[in-house]
């Protein structure tokens, strides 16, 4: 922190104030504030659900506020799409990945403003050294010619910030910008944002590495459950665990699970030398009954991919996966469900997850349809009902009626009709990829009683989180898997401190050989 | 709350048909008369087939070019089973309908082994299918069918009156009743609309996608073929022209009658009133001594106008948080 | 290979890619007039090119109208249609009102624009699928055509009109002028402009040009209508050669208009617009026209192999892209 803020501008670069959006079935900011000055780099902190990504998407014209003003440099604005917040000099590194494959890595960077003679006329030369002047500021070795298509993870967000600071905006907003960039990238990017602030840039950093945001940011504004739970607050007289407290609203987690030694119980689920067509290499795992083993990595850890080789999603090209101790060949979803009686809770819930378009009964009866079936696949009246209705009361739904479209749910009740529909299934082993991840804080709470209760009942559970706190809270024993291999196993003492200090270390130990792409 | 949205549909496109059938009434010389209701009948029957046929794979989120060449296809064999083999009526029925299905699996094969998109893949499959039609017949039709067939097709079964149907109308209307139940009360029909809705969620809850897609393109053979089937028995004779222009109608008839274009949601009954109304307004115009071609221009602007409405009232009814139309568990058919 | 040859063959990988596919179509272009040739005397004579060239001239453009929707992942069904009405529209003005040549064609040219303002309009607008729409705008533009002068052609244009149609120098036809000017407009459009690039980013990624602050409703309105005036000008071309407006103009334009750029190797997804690989696709599919017309098959073989083209060309793009990802994975 090396500049100073004591007299305040005469404006702010960007205030909102009152912001209020709703979503079917959910509030998600209900009159939230935010300003931000020239020359400081503002965090933008709150548990996922809080509602920072719809507080973005409203600044960058994704969205409209349903009530609220936002001014820009003192004028009021309202911004319709996208291309106005860019016209308001607003440059965004979002969060989701942005870039157009097929095109070049020069192309992609000023894709915004491409540089054109005579207003038509693409100046393909001055591309080429606009965007050099980027990556090299970034220091990314990259030829500006390449396509964004044979670029690595990396490479591609490294790019994406290439692009956002190629318009030169006087704000500038990153949505987890380091999620995966290894320290030395992230070291250079924090370079040039001091620069940038340093040059009058207001910044907005939204991040959950804390230990980030106490590095670089001056000021912070504190969102939970879509409210204002700190306004601009200096960075400098916050420690960690207010910080944490101001973000999840008290200072401990509420539900304290015992600890649990489950390695007597028998091993259901196996995995020996497995190597997947998708990424992860050479997994050991070993899942007991009833157990909930947590899966911690980075984005990129290849987690996802790892319980998708699991369920037959994705070819492994080595090694045996044990179910009850056989030997198990799954080829597909069908498979894992109707062979080996192992589901798998996506983590895009709309997209891979719930047919959004269907009501809650169907979207709960998918993975038992071919159970109820009778002659020639018929299927009696009542006969769906009957078999899912007791799990959407255990789940506690809330749902008007089975026949409510599941789309007009909030984002809890749309994971509990998710969850519903592979307890409905009566699998034996479930594998649930970031199972809270944009729900409120309370269904959150309710959702990991549930998770808990149903390992205490005899399911086992394969839990994905990179929700830290989450991880420590639920998980019996933790492996850590950095760059597709398996780091490490530890088991959980329940002490978030030393386990969130354990799991880093293993973490950083594999992390650090800098990032080369195959 | 549901039921009512969806009555609502039916209702509606119900009173448009009214209302078209009172303007014909009143300014079409002869359109209630026993020969126009019964030549109706024949009309609707063959379209509400070929409405069903591109239903079922608009119901996977997908669609099929290859309807009219298929119909077109089957309608020559059936006559060379009929003519040239001299296999009796009903074998001959048979074995058209079994090939029928067999090329629409050949198009599902080949869409979920490659992964091209269905447009393309039953583009060029109807393109071969009609030149290997043209190029064996070569262009020759077969007239000599038993009677047994052609009459069916061209002899009334119900008489009440001055009402005349044709049996081909029951036919449509059996298949379209078969085809609600198994929307309504079988796996099949459930995985059919979870493909098309969300294929990859699908897939993950372990409805086996692949097989549903190959099995759907057979069914929408299988229709199709069925309707060529149907128009020969109408026409009398198997002329390789058959299923020229069916595409408008293939689209016209499910989507009028409120099938998601997206799929995931079909209706069934509203294919069977897209069919009605269809045929009534071509038959009034030609009645009314409105030149052909005005019908065509007509029938674009009516799929134009039921889509944009089918829009209107989706975004209404997604703003009014509420559901729309038919899925798997609101019962069938709207 | 050596570990320099194999960076540099990745490094460069999109472009030695495209190259090959040129190459291939070129191989196969120079093969099967190599044995076209060989079989019949009359293929290389200068009358026969003249044919051949007076075929492209049309189906290029018409390849092109197409390919324009494609690159943003959209399909134009009225491509034939919205050429069949102008051409109609363009002769109806030329022979009833007696309209100059230039005027008639601007107007006409105008007609099509609307015609593809009312595509894109709806398109965007409504946000349903550009199939549906342009299915329904098709039967629309139809009913237009025929009804306008009760399906019979109109035969008086005006001579000078009809002469660039018909005329040529040695094989070549003059109304290869504009196909060849289209094909250069495209290219640069595609290649240098700033438009193209937007058209291009859209079809690549609507999510991302979106929020890279591209309007994206306006390009789909801009590709729709350019789409129609490409149309429009293979209508009106079409009808100088044939020195009629004849209403069936554009009927049997569905199926090549699809299956040049496929055969070019264009991505159905979008984003790709290899402008030069649909003038050698359009050229290996007449010149397998030419051959069955030379070998006095059975005209019906055409729409047969037209079929099967298109579904082996995007069944061999498929099996590309397939090995491709293997091979990136791999190592």
């Amino acid at each position: 922190m090396s500049t100073t803020l004591e007299a305040p501008p005469q404006t702010y670069a960007l205030e909102l104030r009152g912001i209020r959006k709703a979503f079917p079935g959910v509030q998600a900011l209900d009159g939230v504030d935010l300003v931000m000055r020239p020359g400081e780099i503002h965090a933008l902190v709150g548990e996922n659900g809080a509602g920072k990504s719809t507080l973005l998407k409203i600044i960058t014209g994704i969205y409209r506020p349903d009530e609220g003003t936002l001014e820009v440099d003192g004028q009021s604005r309202a911004f319709g799409s996208p291309r106005d917040s860019l016209h308001a000099g607003i440059g965004i590194v979002h969060q989701e990945r942005n870039l157009i494959p097929k095109f070049s890595v020069a192309e992609n960077i000023t894709l915004e403003q491409p540089p054109v003679r005579n207003g038509q006329w693409i100046d393909r030369d001055r591309m080429r050294t606009e965007s050099e002047r980027w990556l090299d500021l970034l220091q990314i070795p990259i030829d500006p010619e390449r396509s964004v298509e044979d670029l690595s993870v990396a490479q591609r967000q490294l790019v994406e910030i290439a692009k956002a600071l190629s318009l030169e905006s006087r704000i500038l907003l990153l949505d987890e910008p380091t999620a995966s960039l290894t320290p030395h990238e992230t070291a250079v990017l924090f370079e040039i944002l001091q620069r940038l602030r340093d040059d009058g840039v207001a910044i907005l950093f939204v991040s959950h590495k804390l230990e980030e945001i106490f590095a670089i940011c001056d000021r912070v504004t504190v969102l939970r459950d879509g409210k204002v739970a700190a306004l601009d607050r200096d960075l400098r007289e916050l420690d960690r665990d207010q910080l944490v407290t101001l973000m999840i609203g008290r200072s401990e987690h509420v539900a304290e699970f015992p600890q649990r030694d489950l390695s007597e119980a028998p091993v259901v689920l196996e995995l020996r030398d497995v190597t997947s067509a998708a990424g992860p290499t050479d997994i050991d795992l070993a899942l007991h009954k009833g157990e909930i083993l947590g899966l911690y990595g980075l984005v990129g850890a290849g987690r996802t991919e790892l319980a998708r080789t699991i369920i037959g999603d994705v070819p492994m090209t080595s090694g045996e996966i044990l179910v009850d101790g056989q030997s198990a060949i799954i080829s597909d979803a069908r498979a894992a469900l109707e062979r080996y009686r192992i589901g798998y809770v996506s983590e895009n819930r709309q997209t891979e997850g719930l047919i959004l378009s269907h009501s809650v009964l169907a979207n709960v009866a998918m993975t038992v349809w071919s159970r109820l079936a009778t002659w020639l696949g018929w299927i009696q009246p009542g006969a769906e009902r009957s078999a899912v209705g007791p799990f959407i009361d255990r789940l506690q739904v809330k749902t008007p009626s089975l026949e409510q479209q599941v789309g007009n749910l909030s984002g809890g009740n749309q994971q509990k009709v998710s969850l519903s529909k592979w307890l409905a299934a009566q699998t034996a082993i479930l594998i649930v990829d970031e199972p809270t991840v944009g729900i409120d804080v309370k269904t959150k709470h309710e959702l990991h009683e549930l998770i808990w209760e149903l390992a205490n009942q005899g399911l086992s559970i394969l839990l994905i989180s990179s929700d830290m706190p989450e991880m420590v809270q639920l998980a019996d024993r933790i492996v850590v898997m950095v760059d597709r291999r398996v780091a490490g196993s530890l088991p959980n003492n329940r002490n978030y401190d030393d386990m969130s200090q354990q799991i880093m270390s293993l973490i950083h130990r594999r992390a650090d050989p800098p990032d080369t792409p195959a | 709350m549901n039921l009512a949205l969806r009555m609502l549909d039916r209702t509606g496109l119900l009173a448009v048909i009214v209302v078209f059938w009172a303007i014909f009434v009143v300014f079409a010389d002869g359109f209630l008369n026993r020969v126009t209701i019964f030549g109706l009948s024949r009309t609707v029957a063959v379209t509400a087939v070929i409405g069903l046929s591109q239903m079922v794979v608009l119901g996977i989120g997908q669609m099929n070019l290859a309807v009219g060449a298929i119909g077109g296809m089957i309608g020559v064999f059936t006559g060379w089973l009929m003519q040239s083999v001299g296999l009796p009526v009903w074998a001959a029925v048979i074995v058209a309908l079994l090939f029928a299905a067999f090329v629409g699996w050949v198009n599902g094969i080949i869409i979920t082994k490659t992964g091209i998109n269905s447009f393309i893949v039953t583009l060029g499959m109807a393109s071969v299918i009609t030149g290997l039609v043209f190029i064996l017949t070569k262009a020759e039709a077969f007239r000599d069918l038993p009677d047994a067939y052609t009459s069916f097709g061209k002899v009334p079964w119900v008489e009440l009156g001055w009402l005349e149907l044709s049996p081909l109308i029951f036919i449509a209307v059996a298949i379209a009743i078969v085809m609600a139940l198994v929307y309504k009360r079988t796996t099949f029909g459930r995985w059919m609309l979870a493909t098309g809705a969300n294929p990859r969620a699908a897939e993950l809850s372990g409805v086996p996608v692949n097989f549903v897609v190959q099995a759907t393109h057979a069914l929408s053979g299988l229709l199709a073929g069925a309707a060529g089937i149907m128009i020969v028995s109408r026409l009398g004779s198997a002329l390789p022209s058959i299923g020229e222009n069916w595409l408008l109608p293939s689209f016209a008839a499910p989507i009028v009658g409120g099938t998601l274009l997206s799929g995931g949601a079909v209706a069934v009954f509203g294919t069977l009133l897209g069919a009605l109304l269809i045929e009534s307004v071509s038959v009034g115009l030609t009645l009314m001594n409105v030149p052909s071609f005005w019908i065509q221009l007509f029938i674009g602007l009516v799929l134009l106008l039921a889509v944009l409405i089918d829009r209107a009232r989706t975004v209404a009814v997604a703003r009014g948080q509420r559901g729309v139309r038919q899925t798997p568990a609101g019962a069938t058919s709207g | 290979m050596s570990a320099v040859a194999l960076h540099q063959a990745s490094s460069s990988r999109l472009q030695s890619l495209a190259n090959k596919e040129w190459a291939w179509l070129a191989g196969i272009i120079l093969l099967m007039s190599a044995v076209l040739t060989i079989l019949e005397p009359n293929f290389l004579t200068q009358f026969n090119f003249y044919v051949l060239l007076r075929g492209i001239a049309v189906t290029l453009i018409v390849a092109y109208a197409q390919l324009m929707v494609l690159v943003v992942g959209q399909l134009n069904l009225s491509v034939g249609a919205t050429g069949g009405m102008v051409a109609i529209c363009t002769g109806g003005m030329m022979e009833v009102w007696g309209l100059p040549t230039v005027i008639a064609v601007a107007l006409g040219l105008l007609i099509g624009v609307g015609a593809g303002l009312a595509n894109g309009l709806l398109t965007t607008r409504t946000g349903i699928n550009g199939f549906i729409i342009t299915l329904a705008t098709a039967s629309a533009f139809t009913g237009v055509t025929i009804g306008l002068n009760d399906a019979k052609p109109w035969y008086n244009l005006p001579k000078r009109f009809v002469e660039f149609g018909q005329g040529r120098i040695g094989p070549f036809p003059y109304i290869a002028i504009v196909t060849i000017i289209v094909g250069i407009l495209l290219w640069v459009l595609f290649e240098r402009t700033l438009l193209g690039r937007q058209i291009l980013a859209v079809g690549g990624n609507q999510r991302a040009a979106e929020l890279s602050g591209i309007p994206v409703d306006r390009i789909l309105v801009i590709v729709f209508v350019l789409s129609a005036i490409l149309s429009s000008i293979a209508g009106i071309i079409l009808m100088a050669r044939l020195g009629s407006a004849q209403p069936s103009i554009g009927s049997d334009w569905l199926l090549p208009s699809f299956a040049i750029p496929i055969v070019a190797g264009i991505a159905l997804s979008g984003g790709s617009a290899p402008v030069i690989n649909t003038a050698l696709a359009a050229l290996l599919i007449a010149l397998i026209d030419n051959g069955l017309v030379l070998t006095k098959a059975d005209p019906y073989w055409i729409q047969f192999l037209l079929g099967l083209i298109i579904l082996v060309a995007v069944g061999l793009n498929r099996l590309r892209a397939v090995r491709e990802a293997k091979r990136t994975t791999a190592s």
